[in-house]
């Protein structure tokens, strides 16, 4: 049991991270065919992933609702959103589950439109006015490197946008360089250090070293 | 009655009043179109009250939506994957047997689902997170090391000419170096190696400060985005007004 | 008023913020918006393309949290696709984009009298990103063999004669996640070495810079200035255009507070508590 358990998932990373790794330096139709096969059940394995994050989720909230915990009518509410948006989901317009989904039209549709867009981009939004309030708090040019931080963010904060060029014609072609230059080197350095990390972690990963994603219990 | 009742219930009346005056004055139109306006508006205005205090009224739309959004997400997968991909190749294996492939990656899927359930079946949900995790892991080595390690690589060393060009170009070499010897921990920052690492961070602070700039001008204009509906598609407001 | 001043209640701010979005919005000044050579690249090759009656893939990779940034790019691309008889594909890798993207086509299809299946395809959602990309190199039509509406992709106008994704003519790719440099590059670009280009938000857009000048990346428009300078480049003036007023006067009211906090911060030293 312990073999099915633990050495298996060691085995499948291991086998299918080396095939990962092979069949991108191997032209042959055969070694493609099979890069393709895999992806396409990847493909099919991440949607059954997503639909455990939103079961997860939804466990969640029951759990609260269940056990009527401080705030819950608030989960409850949750399952009210839910539930009507997947009945409209299944009602698809009229057409039912089983036929393409209409996304033009449909209650569904305007569920989307009326209340998932103006509350996702709302809630975003509501950041703008916390992030002015901490640039004005906790932006202070205390130490010569914090200087040229705000320096440059304040360069790039009017060059970016039409008063700049109306102030002088220097500060867009300022703020662009800042950007293009010395903001990409340092950018570049970061992408070159995260990417060998990425290359460690994904060793790691096939050699079985990393083994985080088989979750806790030696079982 | 405490100030925060009286304010919620001024902030309705008001709500209530403009919207009574937009629909009897035809400017929100009695259909599906206006009421959907009424909706956006009363959530949008809802999860800005949150900027007085968190309140009642801002949990509402925000649980709301966790629920509507999620029931979005498993609709997609329902259409585009699993309908598409998975449950109508599989009912036309008579026409196309090699589709019965397709049972590999939905036991997986399925194995996948075992992680929420007792301990007597999770371990198969580990089956399936080796398997994408591992392939995940085999697809990036190698096209990581390619585009973001040597495609990146090449332009950092170019020919180096007198020119303003070649002067950044010499200033991007000089950054990502430094920048590189920063992160390196592993040789004491003094001497050379210091300077070079406290140039790193020079260059640091200015792509720092860069990207703080880039984050307030992304959040103001969502801010703006949400005025402009406010303003012109609430309120019907001829825009600009002045 | 020196502890005014050094310590403003964060609802002042908030006010100040608030003003300076509404006032400009009601208000009409008119600003120049001179287009920078990263958005006006995108700008020419949908010129190019358009020459050779060329097809675009364009992957709608965000959600409504990003709509008011991400929206009129995906706006004024489209516009510029269909004016120029340029076929558009277009795809999701998140899933909240379907929605966006279908109220995109919807709006300039209508506008520009594009024809679904002639004009242009939508094909919808997939899971699996850098799979999705990695299949759809390999092979085009099994990746995506219906369309959102149902249709064949090996039938449709548009799509039977894309193979992979060499075939695209330009790529481009609209985010407000990791899609580009996470996913369409390294997986995508990388082997089939199609042009790229980027349309994402503000926050985004520092990040990319690194592509752009290896060439793995051919233009970016990044947040709203950069849609309002493809807004005028395809003479449109829409809500990016609009939204500049507002997002210059708040930056300088956001510089102003940075200031006033530096200069009180030199003068009498650090502020005693407070809240943010």
């Amino acid at each position: 049991m312990l073999f099915l358990r633990r050495t298996l998932p060691l085995i499948i990373a291991f086998a299918v991270g080396l095939i990962g790794i092979l069949v991108f330096y191997i032209p042959h139709s055969g070694a493609q065919s099979l890069e393709y096969e895999l992806t396409k059940w990847d493909r099919i394995v991440a949607a059954f992933a997503l639909a455990l994050g939103i079961y997860s989720l939804m466990r969640l909230h029951w759990g609260r609702v269940r056990r009527q915990q401080a705030g819950w009518a608030y989960s409850f509410l949750v399952f009210v959103g839910f539930t009507v948006m997947f009945i409209f989901a299944i009602y698809n317009d009229g057409h039912g589950p089983f036929n393409p989904q209409v996304a033009d039209s449909g209650p569904f549709v305007w569920m989307f439109n009326n209340v998932q867009v103006p509350a996702d981009a709302t809630m975003f939004s509501i950041l703008a006015f916390f992030i002015a309030s901490a640039a004005y708090r906790t932006f202070r040019a205390r130490t010569p490197e914090a200087a040229i931080l705000l320096v440059s963010a304040i360069i790039v904060m009017i060059g970016r946008v039409p008063i700049g060029g109306l102030i002088s014609d220097s500060i867009p072609e300022l703020s662009q360089w800042l950007m293009a230059v010395p903001n990409l080197a340092a950018k570049r350095g970061i992408l070159l250090g995260v990417s060998l990390g990425i290359v460690a972690t994904s060793l790691r990963i096939i050699f079985g070293i990393e083994r985080s994603y088989l979750g806790g219990g030696e079982e | 009655m405490s100030r925060d009742h009286i304010i919620f219930i001024v902030f309705l009346f008001i709500f209530a009043t403009i919207n009574i005056y937009l629909f009897g004055s035809g400017n929100l139109s009695a259909d599906w179109t206006g009421f959907g306006t009424f909706i956006a508006a009363g959530i949008t205005l809802s999860l800005y009250s949150f900027l007085y205090k968190d309140n009642p009224l801002f949990k509402f739309a925000e649980n709301l939506y966790v629920g509507v959004a999620a029931a979005y997400t498993l609709n997609q997968i329902w259409y585009t994957v699993l309908l598409a991909d998975v449950v109508n190749p599989l009912s036309e294996l008579e026409e196309n047997l090699s589709n019965l492939w397709l049972i590999v990656p939905t036991l997986l899927g399925l194995f996948m689902l075992t992680q929420l359930s007792s301990a007597k079946f999770s371990w198969l949900s580990r089956i399936a997170f080796a398997f994408v995790v591992g392939l995940g892991a085999g697809l990036a080595i190698p096209r990581t090391i390619a585009a973001n390690v040597l495609a990146q690589l090449e332009p950092t060393m170019q020919p180096i000419a007198a020119t303003w060009v070649g002067l950044d170009l010499f200033i991007i070499l000089v950054g990502v170096v430094t920048v590189l010897v920063y992160f390196f921990y592993s040789v004491e920052h003094t001497g050379p190696v210091g300077v070079a690492s406290k140039i790193g961070i020079w260059f640091l602070m200015i792509s720092f400060g860069a990207s703080f700039g880039y984050t307030i001008m992304a959040r103001l204009s969502l801010l703006i985005g949400r005025v402009g509906f406010l303003l012109e598609d609430w309120l019907v407001l001829p825009l600009p007004l002045f | 008023m020196k502890e005014f001043l050094l310590n403003i209640d964060r609802r002042i701010i908030f006010i100040f913020v608030a003003l300076g979005v509404i006032i400009p919005a009601l208000t009409s000044f008119n600003l120049p918006i001179n287009p920078t050579p990263n958005v006006q690249s995108i700008y020419d090759t949908i010129e190019e393309v358009g020459k050779e009656n060329g097809t675009v893939l364009i992957s709608f990779d965000y959600g409504p949290g990003s709509m008011p940034e991400v929206q009129p790019m995906a706006l004024s691309v489209l516009r510029h696709c269909f004016k120029r008889n340029v076929k558009v594909v277009g795809m999701c890798l998140w899933p909240q984009g379907v929605g966006l993207a279908q109220q995109a086509f919807d709006t300039t299809s209508k506008e520009l009298d594009a024809e679904y299946g002639s004009d242009y395809v939508f094909l919808g959602f997939k899971t699996g990103f850098q799979s999705v990309v990695v299949s759809m190199g390999h092979d085009f039509h099994g990746t995506f063999p219906q369309d959102l509406p149902g249709n064949n992709t090996t039938e449709l106008p548009v799509t039977k004669n894309i193979k992979g994704l060499a075939d695209f003519d330009y790529v481009l790719c609209l985010a407000a996640g990791n899609t580009p440099d996470g996913i369409w590059i390294p997986f995508g670009q990388e082997r089939y070495k199609f042009k790229f280009g980027l349309g994402c938000t503000a926050v985004m857009a520092p990040d990319q810079f690194p592509y752009l000048q290896s060439g793995q990346m051919n233009g970016m428009m990044g947040g709203l200035a950069g849609a309002a300078e493809y807004e005028t480049l395809v003479q449109a003036s829409g809500t990016a255009t609009e939204g500049m007023r507002p997002q210059s006067v708040v930056h300088l009211i956001i510089i102003f507070f940075i200031i006033l906090g530096n200069v009180m911060y030199f003068l009498y030293g650090r502020p005693k508590g407070g809240t943010q």
